[in-house]
């Protein structure tokens, strides 16, 4: 079992196509990524690269191609199964319960049972007490346990959201533009603890500050035009003239 | 059904032969004055088995003149002096002549002039005969519509001798429809003559010429040739009703799609192009139909002249007067509201409570009258249809409201500034479009439109505080139906729901049939959350 | 001890709301029944239904609450399951009077008879038993809510949309009611009633009972409520209400937590409507207008959405307005409730607990006091 999920990438993805009206958002894009790797994904404004989250969350279907999840095809559940199965994703602009403290947001994502009557009944074990002073020591917001998340700033409130991913104990972590609106001390600290994360479990981040990315240090792919046009290190990417023509500028 | 045709008919004989009664006292009265009232007088006399002889003998002296006794006579206005056996008209209040049609007074006791069905019907068949001698040929041919559905065949020699003089195709056609009517009626007609008049009827394929095939088939032992012909006739005038009830069925959703369209055009630009729900919209219907009849009410006091363009000169106040309250609303109300489209709801829901109960403080809470122009009156038939003259209008109207918002939406000035706030209103506003504005305009467009529906629907609808209410629902259920920020959407939303329902009317009743319209949109609101002409796209963040 | 363990979890007003509520229900029947006529403090038995009345209505903008508040869905329909509860409590009703309809007839209502029909339709079968009435009091509205959410909720239908498609709902509703065929007494719905298991509706002592069982029951029903919102799923439902996507994504099916608030909630309405129809003696289709529905809405903002507190406070003081002007003024009350509607909206979002709320943070700011005291109410972001 363990080998053959060993020799079976995380996340497949083959072919996929997608359009709106006629407009191609996805083209023929393939994208494979490990158990236990973190991948940046860049690429010019329309690039595809939220649509391609979006499909892999199960929130749009793609017309053509395959996407697969340690062997299971993800188009055939919506995004409550796909989440899951072990997939977690952050959006790009923080979405939090804002009406609720910080502890209740990662008490309602820790991993545990989804069902509504259960909910209903349900009470607090003390491992999952701890295991949410856990995640509150991770993302450095232990002293305000119980504020509001609508009273938290915008990098705080990132965190919150990376937080409550890291509760739900996914296998795969999507994250969109992490460090959108952060200074630049947060963006060092966020750089820090992506890549802690990244420890246990696979991490795909979209991003566009390039320092941010080169903070990271791992492989990289290239979007443009809803499909790969170049994957690489960061060197190799940033060198590569496409990537320049369409992306970074000359 | 039939009694109800047959009066509009005899009223609507009544009615022209009153308006043209100047013209037709010139036609040719061979009888003289004293012989006619002498005959009038009689109708008030002997038992009322008696009174088909005495109408028979009235109507042979050929004077028109007699008619509007006899119709007096149907319509129980006709009173007798018992002293001095004159005969009398009852008019509104007062009495007059029967033949000069001057008020007289009488003190003394009158008594009305008894009159049972047969008699009614003799006397109306009369009327008819006298009126065939009308030079005008529309009396004449209502007449032999009348006749028609007497069908004596004691007409026949009348009959011939009409035809023999008319010129009128149309007149001719009808009375040898008539002819072929009685000669089927007749058990001693020759088959020849019974055949001729089968293929007649079958020509003329209304419900009228079913009934008498029919008659003839259930009651006379006629040649077996001629029962068949009868009975294809029969067939084939079903089959060409069925398919005119096709065409009947789409007018009347089409008629009923051009009301929803009306309803719901203003609607597609404040909910559907702004995104506002504006529950107060049917409210600014009432508006528009409350100023029509404000309109109509200075013109009948002022200048009667000028009832005839009452709608024409009532379309641009509708607009300003609805147009105004929307301005005022979005300024002071709905503007605070952007983005908050549920208590936008709320809000504009109160609004709507303001304006019923004002209308209804001023007005009173009762159905005004809206009278309709001549225009707008009346009907005609097209092949096997019958289509209503207000009915048409307002289809013509509704799409020229339709065509016309089209192009102010997409041609004008305006419209191209209130699509660039719609689509992007950061930038609109960088461009130095004044959205506020353009907000408010537009909102004060769709409810000046909502206010020349009003307009139109108080040709249609009972003028009351609730006009409004009874729209709303159907308005947004069009709007959401056609497809949000889709006018063409709303077009064929509209029409799509009001021949639906009609069609669904005669399996299912009116109240049933539009409880399944509504059942059938909430489950296709369900499937296709967008409606009909959803845009696509990178769905946003929910 | 559980009760204990629930107390725990009431804040102080809810507390007060609760005993109050006890104390009401026997305190106001004492007052009508053993108190003498003349006696200042005798409540006359007319008002004992009017009362009644307001707290079913007070029920009715819980339920209204506890979908709208807590999950930010703003049903314009709830009057149809109010209405449809009231039906079911009245359908009990007319079979309670047997023979002593006008016509006499043991088995079929006057209205059945009237329109010739010969059998008691399937549909009214087991309406004479009481607890079998009772179980359709809540399952004829939690089945129709049920149905529909399911329908609604699964494809996504939200906000505006679903706003108006409820509102088509009571809509077909009342148009369905007023046929004749449908067997429901048409136009002038059921009434007439006589009796309810076995105690005449005119007596006092009947008329001060259902008054006292519909304080305790909008008791017992503020307990639920507040059992369900301050529980793991309330909570997701207000998680819903502001961030419906972050849900779905964290693993929850959205449609769940909102089919289980709309179908509780038509339940909550359904009893409230059969706790209506025996205090004011008539249900007709009338109920199902949309105005109607709205106007619970209204009540529910007045008071403050998204507490449990605000809908029964709002209720109340709405209602024995409306009562004060309609006697009053009757043709000034449609221009005050039309108002209150635009300057609630526009000027208290958050209704009359949201200014308290407000009050006290500054009383509390002001008075410099350090000691902590218990908000009564989360603050809600503005939709």
């Amino acid at each position: 079992m363990s080998k053959f999920l060993e020799n079976t990438p995380l996340l497949y993805l083959d072919g996929v196509s997608v359009a709106f009206d006629g407009f191609k958002a996805i083209n023929n894009l393939s994208l494979v990524v490990e158990h236990g790797e973190m991948r940046a994904i860049i690429g010019p404004n329309g690039a595809g690269k939220t649509t391609m989250m979006d499909i892999i969350t199960g929130k749009t279907r793609p017309d053509h191609g395959t996407v697969l999840f340690e062997g299971q095809d993800l188009t055939l559940h919506d995004e409550a199964q796909i989440a899951n199965m072990g997939i977690g994703r952050k959006f790009q602009k923080p979405t939090v319960f804002e009406n609720h403290s910080i502890y209740d947001n990662l008490l309602l994502a820790l991993k545990g049972s989804r069902n509504v009557f259960q909910a209903l009944f349900s009470t607090q074990s003390t491992e999952q007490k701890q295991r949410i002073d856990e995640i509150l020591a991770v993302i450095r917001l232990e002293n305000r346990r119980d504020t509001l998340a609508a009273d938290l700033s915008h990098g705080q409130k990132q965190w919150l959201e990376i937080g409550m991913l890291l509760a739900q104990d996914p296998k795969l972590l999507l994250v969109d533009e992490p460090v959108a609106g952060m200074t630049d001390a947060e963006t060092v600290e966020t750089a820090k603890l992506l890549r802690e994360i990244s420890k246990t479990r696979s991490v795909v981040v979209v991003e566009h500050d390039m320092s941010f990315i080169r903070d990271l240090d791992v492989k990289v792919t290239c979007l443009a035009e809803g499909a790969v046009l170049s994957e690489g290190s960061l060197n190799h990417v940033s060198s590569d003239p496409k990537v320049i023509e369409s992306y970074l500028g000359r | 059904m039939i009694t109800r045709l047959l009066q509009i008919a005899a009223t609507t004989l009544w009615l022209l032969v009153a308006l043209s009664y100047q013209t037709t006292i010139a036609a040719p009265a061979n009888a003289s004055t004293s012989e006619l009232r002498q005959h009038i007088n009689a109708l008030a006399t002997g038992k009322i088995k008696d009174k088909p002889r005495r109408i028979e003998a009235l109507a042979q002296l050929g004077s028109n003149k007699a008619i509007a006794a006899l119709n007096a006579l149907i319509e129980g206005r006709l009173y007798s002096d018992k002293a001095s056996t004159q005969v009398f008209m009852k008019h509104g209040d007062h009495f007059v002549d029967p033949l000069s049609l001057t008020a007289v007074n009488t003190t003394s006791k009158l008594k009305k002039v008894k009159a049972n069905n047969k008699v009614r019907r003799i006397a109306r068949a009369a009327i008819a005969r006298l009126t065939l001698k009308s030079p005008n040929s529309e009396q004449r041919l209502q007449a032999v519509e009348v006749m028609f559905k007497a069908a004596d065949h004691k007409l026949l020699p009348l009959i011939d001798e009409a035809l023999e003089f008319e010129k009128e195709q149309e007149v001719k056609q009808k009375l040898l429809e008539i002819r072929a009517a009685i000669t089927l009626q007749n058990k001693h007609a020759s088959k020849e003559a019974q055949l001729e008049a089968i293929g007649q009827l079958r020509q003329m394929g209304s419900q009228q010429a079913l009934g008498k095939l029919q008659a003839f088939i259930n009651n006379s032992g006629a040649s077996a040739a001629a029962l068949k012909a009868a009975d294809l006739a029969i067939k084939a005038i079903e089959k060409s009703q069925a398919i005119w009830g096709v065409f009947q069925n789409i007018w009347y959703g089409l008629s009923l799609g051009s009301v929803l369209l009306l309803a719901a055009i203003g609607l597609a630009i404040t909910f559907g192009v702004m995104g506002i729900i504006n529950m107060a919209h049917g409210e600014m219907v009432m508006l528009g139909a409350y100023t029509t009849f404000v309109v109509q009410e200075v013109i009948r006091t002022s200048f009667p002249g000028l009832f005839e363009y009452s709608l024409l000169i009532a379309l641009p106040l509708a607009f300003l007067v609805a147009g105004a309250v929307g301005f005022a609303m979005e300024r002071s109300i709905i503007r605070f509201l952007y983005g908050r489209p549920l208590e936008t709801l709320l809000a504009t829901w109160g609004v709507s409570l303001v304006l019923q109960q004002a209308i209804r403080s001023i007005f009173g809470p009762t159905n005004k009258e809206v009278g309709n122009p001549e225009w707008m009156s009346g009907a005609f038939e097209l092949g096997g249809l019958m289509l209503t003259y207000n009915r048409l209008w307002i289809l013509a109207f509704s799409l020229i409201v339709f065509a016309g918002i089209l192009l102010v939406l997409n041609r004008s000035h305006f419209g191209l500034q209130m699509r660039a706030v719609t689509q992007n209103r950061r930038m609109a506003a960088s461009m130095g479009i004044k959205t506020p504005w353009v907000d408010a305009f537009t909102f004060a467009l769709g409810s000046g439109i909502a206010g020349i529906a009003g307009v139109a629907l108080s040709q249609i609808a009972n003028v009351s505080p609730n006009l409004g209410q009874s729209y709303i629902i159907d308005s947004f259920m069009v709007v959401v139906f056609g497809g949000v920020g889709n006018l063409w959407g709303t077009l064929v939303g509209a029409m799509s729901l009001g021949v639906a329902n009609k069609f669904l009317e005669p399996y299912a009743g009116a109240v049933l049939a539009k409880i399944l319209t509504l059942v059938v949109i909430i489950l296709f609101i369900q499937k296709k959350p967008r409606g009909l002409f959803a845009q696509k796209g990178r769905a946003v963040e929910a | 001890m559980i009760s204990q363990a629930l107390f725990t979890r009431f804040s102080l007003g809810a507390r007060v709301l609760i005993i109050s509520l006890c104390v009401v229900a026997i305190l106001v029947p004492a007052a009508n029944l053993l108190l003498p006529p003349e006696h200042f403090a005798h409540v006359p038995s007319h008002l004992l239904p009017l009362w009644g009345k307001y707290l079913c209505y007070a029920m009715l903008a819980l339920a209204l609450d506890l979908v709208w508040g807590y999950c930010g869905i703003l049903s314009l329909g709830h009057g149809a399951f109010f209405a449809l509860g009231g039906y079911a409590c009245g359908m009990y009703l007319m079979r309670q009077i047997g023979p002593r309809g006008v016509y006499a007839d043991p088995v079929l209502p006057d209205f059945m008879v009237f329109l010739n029909w010969q059998e008691l339709p399937w549909f009214w079968q087991g309406f004479d038993q009481f607890w079998f009435a009772m179980l359709m009091v809540v399952a004829v509205p939690g089945l129709l809510a049920f149905v529909f959410g399911w329908f609604a909720f699964r494809s996504r239908v939200t906000g505006v949309y679903l706003s108006i498609i409820t509102q088509a709902l009571t809509y077909a509703l009342l148009l369905a009611f007023f046929r004749n065929d449908m067997g429901f007494g048409g136009n002038n719905g059921l009434t007439d009633f006589k009796d309810i298991l076995g105690f005449s509706l005119q007596a006092d002592t009947t008329r001060a009972s259902l008054f006292a069982a519909s304080a305790l029951l909008l008791a017992l029903v503020f307990v639920v409520c507040q059992f369900i919102v301050s529980s793991k799923l309330g909570k997701l439902m207000q998680a819903v209400n502001h961030a419906e996507s972050r849900v779905r994504f964290t693993g929850y099916r959205v449609e769940h937590i909102k089919l289980f608030a709309f179908v509780v909630s038509a339940m909550i309405a359904g009893i409230a409507g059969a706790l209506y129809v025996p205090q004011v003696g008539i249900i007709n289709p009338g109920e199902f207008a949309p105005a109607n529905s709205i106007e619970v809405v209204i009540w529910t903002a007045v008071g403050g959405r998204g507490t449990l507190l605000g809908p029964i406070i709002g209720a109340l003081l709405v209602n024995g307005g409306k009562s004060y002007f309609t006697a009053a003024f009757p043709e000034v009350w449609l221009f005050a409730l039309g108002a209150l509607f635009v300057a609630v909206t526009l000027f208290l979002p958050h209704g009359l607990m949201g200014l308290f709320k407000q009050i006290c943070t500054r009383f509390n700011k002001r008075s410099a006091t350090a000691a902590k005291v218990t908000p009564l109410m989360k603050p809600e972001a503005a939709e």
